[in-house]
């Protein structure tokens, strides 16, 4: 297999992240100094023209604490829920600006590294990110008010790149973001794999989605590559990536030297 | 009684035991209490401050237009910072993490930059915190006159109209009764133009008109 092709979602991906990454970096600046609004916001909330979308989890939160619905935000979250229920959790691995910077750091720890794989680090159960999710909704519900909103590391970065724009200053709940990333440094996706109450209800609306990877048993040499390989600690081998804790990022696909591995649109 | 041995020999060991786990215990929460109130005391004193549930919302510290009610709105608003970023004169500014759970939420802060009713942040929000309404349904507060402090009601030569120059519903939200400046509540937006102003500083550094947010308390309609 040429070395071309075997990286194709990769830079595919890093391409949509630098992307996603520059379109919130530069729209607070478009807002401040050419009233351009036609984009505005970040991945909490974000507008194309007339098109708006909203976090899933933010907009639940919203729904569940102040126990009233207004419909433009049920609107407001159909296209990431759409996105998730067909997809998976791929705003995750193909958007969010953490893993934009999660991706960075590996570049650069690589350059340290003679291993070309990053070694998987802490493992804990897969199941903690359900246990995230379900206990950061009950704690809004205790408290009366949503957390997520304001300590969710993407959508931080994208309040921290806004505030530096226009107020010339920092939040200091941005620490949230180095804390997330510095996990990162410790443990492969530390905070991505068990901890992220987002990550984990993209996952819950994407138990039965269409696209998986998929293995095939003839070809499979049960090489454990694609283990290594896997950002989330997955096994490939075992199927476990058309399991909902699968994020489609490719990697395991790329690394398989025997192209056991595919992308599948699933038909119901 | 083999039974009633078996009990007092449990009873014994479960005294003992019990003892010595609570020496150890207690130690180590004396211990780390006594950590705990030095972190405490070591952090410095805004991060002490922190008011968890105290809204933030006062005297010309207003929500931007449309707000809901103080009671739901950190729990409606999801800090997206839409309208912080959308408005053209960078009044509304959001909070960070030490106001508690209202972190992120959008305020005017009227005595820096009063809202001039654009109406832009309205039109975006997407949760409908800040709900679609014109510019003349506006009711981020009142301005109310201090006749102690306002030069105009005060002393008899003086003749500023500063806020009734400023206020963008003149004659109707502002009028001039013999020279001297009303406010109409039917028709105050709580703008906060005429706090900006106002070229009085009261000894405590509010103005002679202020902007209470008195709408900000109303009960929620579910």
């Amino acid at each position: 297999m040429s070395k071309k092709k075997r990286n194709k979602y990769t830079t595919l991906r890093l391409v949509t992240l630098s992307l996603a990454f520059l379109l919130i970096l530069v729209t607070p600046y478009l807002n401040l100094h050419y009233q351009f609004n036609f984009v505005q916001g970040w991945f909490q909330s974000l507008s194309i023209g007339n098109l708006w979308f909203v976090s899933p989890l933010e907009g639940i939160e919203s729904i569940l604490t102040s126990r009233m619905i207004y419909a433009p935000l049920l609107v407001g979250m159909l296209v990431p829920v759409l996105l998730a229920a067909l997809l998976g959790r791929v705003f995750c691995s193909w958007i969010c600006p953490i893993s934009f910077f999660s991706e960075l750091i590996d570049r650069f720890l690589s350059l340290f590294s003679k291993r070309k794989l990053r070694p998987q680090g802490i493992r804990l159960s897969k199941r903690l990110i359900w246990f995230a999710l379900m206990g950061e909704l009950l704690l809004a519900l205790v408290i009366g008010a949503p957390i997520f909103v304001f300590l969710s590391p993407p959508g931080l970065v994208g309040r921290e790149i806004m505030m530096a724009t226009l107020f010339k200053t920092l939040a200091i709940e941005g620490v949230v973001v180095l804390v997330v990333l510095f996990l990162h440094i410790v443990s492969n996706r530390m905070f991505c794999r068990y901890f992220c109450p987002l990550g984990g209800l993209l996952a819950l609306i994407g138990i039965k989605r269409r696209l998986v990877i998929e293995r095939s048993d003839e070809e499979c040499i049960n090489c454990g590559i694609c283990k290594r390989a896997c950002p989330l600690g997955l096994d490939p081998e075992e199927d476990e990536a058309k399991s909902a804790y699968c994020w489609n990022c490719g990697k395991c696909v790329e690394n398989c030297k025997v192209s056991a591995l595919k992308f599948r649109w699933k038909d119901i | 009684m083999p039974k009633m041995k078996f009990h007092k020999k449990f009873q014994k060991e479960k005294k003992a035991h019990s003892q010595k786990g609570d020496v150890s215990i207690s130690r180590r929460f004396f211990l780390m209490a006594s950590a705990m109130a030095g972190a405490m005391f070591a952090l410095p004193r805004p991060a002490r401050a922190i008011k968890f549930f105290k809204s933030p919302v006062t005297t010309n510290v207003l929500r931007p237009p449309g707000a809901v009610p103080e009671e739901i709105f950190p729990s409606k608003c999801i800090r997206c910072g839409r309208c912080v970023e959308v408005c053209p004169y960078k009044a509304i500014r959001p909070l960070d993490i030490r106001e508690g759970i209202y972190a992120g939420t959008p305020l005017i802060f009227v005595e820096e930059i009063p809202c001039y009713l654009c109406m832009k942040c309205v039109e975006v929000c997407p949760t409908g915190t800040l709900r679609p309404i014109q510019q003349k349904e506006t009711r981020m507060g009142l301005a109310v006159i201090d006749k102690h402090a306002c030069m105009t009601w005060n002393e008899e030569l003086a003749l500023c109209r500063t806020c009734y120059n400023v206020c963008p519903f003149k004659e109707k939200a502002i009028k001039l009764n013999e020279l001297r400046p009303v406010v109409i509540d039917d028709y105050c937006t709580g703008c906060g133009l005429c706090v900006h102003g106002c070229p009085v500083t009261r000894k405590d550094g509010k103005k002679a008109i202020n902007v209470e947010p008195i709408y900000a308390s109303r009960p929620v309609k579910w």
